[in-house]
């Protein structure tokens, strides 16, 4: 199992603290490819791809509008 | 193929157009902020960093100059795709569009191609007011010889922009900014949709039913389509079984499927973005009554803009512009009912 | 140089439009966190602020009158604000009230004050047309008024602005293009999408002097706007003016920016204009410092009624989105 985890630096929580998940590009449970772009944040109007870190079954933990910090862990991958 | 990938609008479209410019090295891309910044509304997303600024060209802010040259590089042999960031901005280089798009194909005699895409960002709902939020089909489809696209979601825009660039015409590939799927502008459910990896088309010219029913027609394209199917949903707790067709392109305009329709339910309400007036409405309701008037069993309607310019303010924006509400209680008038 | 009177005049605008500016940034993003819906709180839409930009407005708009018409761009609080469009109205119709300017048909894109001559438009370059009408108005009428069009950089790209400046220049009109770079259309920087570094040398291509205002300088536009006003109310024809200008905000509000560099916005608000304009009125003892004061509180107690009057209004009904569509 392979965390879906939001990068401690993708933004500057001093200027904004939370953003959104925008986006799920894969249901739940769907197979995904390693690298795959799974879902999209949102952050004030800026956008950040996030990425399948590994092949596997996708399980969401935030659905889409679940509000995020740096660091949160959105899903995880089962390997298939 | 099934998929459990689930795209917007936006990363259909620019799939397509990576997957074209992919295949033929003739395809390529020019407008205002369609580089690093990917499209206003998303359309270009991640295609500077694959094909570079010689295929992705941002342009300066000079629409007749770049619409005025895609012509020129459409009949030199390439296949460029322009954007006109919002279609308000016609004004500024309708001639391009109106006079040497639509027309070179038939000066020649058909001798000459002008195999170009326009896409163009429609729609309101957002308070953008009067000179950012109109739709106009109307305005395009009007003119003789262009190709008219309007998709209502993602599977369909990733197949109508994949045949778009490869029509051998210019085409007016409409997309509505509430459609987009942008994190950042409210999109209705049903827009995103599961998408097939591989490229595929979609031919013009062909209206989907998207929702079989008995009793009524509703005919609508572009985000009218998720206004009528969520209407269809209410009515039917009323005991009303609606039929909704998605028209998606308006030239070619798939009469037959709507002809077709109203000969079985009688019952025909048109719904469209745009102006009321000289408009799809009135197109559709015209085709029916001129194939057999017969064909309705009550006055047909069409829901579209009063004959305003959009307004700003939220409370008068979302007044003219049609809803679900506002088609459930139009069917609700041809079949004779009371409100639920 | 500027007397007392204007020195003071153009600081307190520039004030006024600043915090204007930095008031709507605020109030633009209630209602739209931590998902940003454009759509959404007090202020949907697109909103463009000009903050950086003061200069543009005061150093021109202090040589104008009531009876002299500026066409302003979509990004037009600034100008409007110099002008002297009723800040009240104007703020109220940004709010999208029934009291606003237009009754909430416009919004902040669409200001249109005729009690002052004032208009603008969300499409580039194309209030260039309408001011170059307004100078052959004046001039048929025999009347000295002039007329300002103001554009970004990103317009003197397109058709319709040289169209305007050959007209104008052909018929001898009293008209003053005043080009507000900020280096940017949305994404694009200059240098990308103008073909040329400084566009004032355009105005040799329309046979009518052409002038480049370096840094964001208050004191030197005075001075070359004052000369072109002069010489327009005279009938000695059109002026182009480029002002090297400063565009703190994004393209609009909640444009991530991702394409500018790091840094450009802080290097810039280090030589901030108001601020330098201010350190010479005071140094140079055109007014102290207890006048500067003075203005400024009085240019944010405006600023801030108005918003209060804005929030305050009624939103219109409806139905009154039908009314005005003909005269």
């Amino acid at each position: 199992m392979a965390d879906i985890a939001i990068p401690k630096d993708l933004w500057d929580v001093g200027k904004t603290p939370e953003g959104i998940v925008a986006n799920w590009f894969f249901t739940e449970g769907g197979s995904v490819a390693e690298g795959a772009t799974v879902a999209e944040i949102m952050v004030e109007k800026s956008t950040f791809d996030i990425t399948a870190p590994s092949a596997g079954r996708l399980h969401i933990s935030v659905p889409k509008d679940g509000v995020v910090k740096p660091g949160a862990v959105i899903g995880h991958i089962d390997s298939a | 193929m099934s998929s459990n990938r689930i795209m917007t609008v936006s990363r259909a479209m620019s799939e397509a157009i990576a997957q074209e410019m992919r295949a033929d090295p003739n395809v390529f891309v020019m407008g205002e902020d369609v580089g690093a910044y990917g499209g206003i509304f998303g359309a270009t997303s991640g295609l500077l960093g694959e094909f570079g600024e010689s295929r992705v060209r941002d342009t300066p802010i000079s629409e007749t100059a770049f619409i005025g040259a895609g012509v020129g590089a459409a009949m030199a042999g390439m296949r460029p795709i322009v954007e006109l960031m919002f279609v308000d901005f016609f004004g500024v280089c309708m001639d391009a569009i109106y006079n040497l798009a639509a027309k070179n194909v038939y000066f020649s005699g058909g001798n000459c191609k002008v195999p170009m895409v326009i896409m163009t960002g429609t729609g309101g709902g957002y308070s953008d007011a009067g000179q950012h939020s109109q739709t106009l089909h109307a305005t395009f489809a009007h003119l003789p010889g262009l190709k008219v696209v309007a998709p209502s979601n993602a599977y369909d825009a990733k197949g109508l922009m994949t045949t778009a660039i490869r029509d051998d015409g210019p085409v007016m590939f409409m997309f509505h900014k509430g459609l987009q799927g942008l994190a950042w502008m409210a999109s209705p459910e049903g827009a995103a949709t599961e998408l097939p990896e591989e490229s595929y088309v979609l031919p013009f010219g062909q209206a989907k039913i998207v929702r079989p029913g008995k009793d009524v027609t509703i005919v609508a394209i572009s985000m009218m389509v998720h206004h009528a199917m969520e209407a269809a949903k209410a009515l039917e707790k009323e005991g009303v079984d609606a039929e909704v067709i998605d028209l998606r392109t308006l030239v070619p305009l798939d009469r037959k499927t709507v002809i077709q329709s109203v000969k079985k339910t009688g019952r025909l309400i048109v719904v469209d973005e745009d102006y009321k007036s000289y408009g799809l409405t009135s197109e559709i309701i015209a085709s029916v009554v001129e194939e057999n008037p017969a064909y309705l069993k009550s006055p047909p309607r069409r829901l579209a803009v009063p004959d305003v310019p959009i307004p700003y303010s939220r409370p008068m924006e979302q007044y003219i512009l049609p809803d679900a509400v506002d088609i459930a209680a139009a069917v609700r008038a041809t079949l004779g009912k009371k409100a639920a | 140089m500027p007397s007392k009177s204007q020195f003071l005049w153009m600081y307190e605008t520039m004030e006024k439009a600043r915090y204007y500016e930095d008031t709507i940034a605020v109030a633009y993003m209630e209602g739209k966190q931590p998902k940003f819906d454009i759509g959404a709180g007090p202020l949907p839409g697109e909103m463009h602020l000009a903050a950086g930009q003061e200069p543009c407005a005061a150093g021109v708009c202090v040589h104008l009158r009531a009876d002299d018409t500026v066409t302003a761009t979509h990004r037009p609080h600034h100008a409007a604000i110099a002008k002297g469009v009723d800040l009240k109205k104007m703020t109220a119709e940004i709010f999208g009230k029934k009291t606003g300017l237009a009754g909430g048909r416009g919004g902040h894109m669409h200001l249109l004050d005729p009690a002052v001559n004032f208009a603008c438009s969300g499409i580039i370059a194309q209030g260039a047309g309408p001011a170059v009408g307004a100078a052959l108005a004046a001039k048929l009428r025999g009347t000295d008024a002039v007329a300002v069009s103001y554009v970004g950089d990103g317009a003197a790209n397109q058709g319709g602005f040289h169209e305007a400046l050959n007209l104008a220049s052909l018929w001898k009109l009293p008209v003053i293009f005043v080009i507000e770079d900020n280096s940017w259309g949305i994404s694009v920087p200059k240098a990308k999408s103008t073909a040329i570094k400084d566009n004032s040398l355009r105005a040799a291509g329309y046979a009518m002097p052409g002038f480049h205002i370096a840094d964001n300088d208050t004191l030197k536009l005075f001075d070359v706007a004052g000369e072109a006003v002069a010489r327009a109310r005279t009938g000695g024809g059109p002026t182009l003016i480029e002002v090297e200008t400063y565009r703190y905000y994004g393209h609009f509000q909640g444009d991530p920016e991702t394409y500018r560099p790091k840094g450009e916005v802080a290097a810039l608000k280090a030589k901030d204009p108001i601020a330098r304009f201010r350190k010479t009125m005071i140094e140079t003892k055109v007014a102290t410092a207890a006048e500067a004061d003075a203005a400024l509180a009085r240019a944010k107690a405006e600023v801030d009624e108005a918003f209060a009057f804005a929030r305050a209004a009624a939103y219109p009904a409806p139905e009154e989105a039908l009314a005005h569509v003909f005269a």
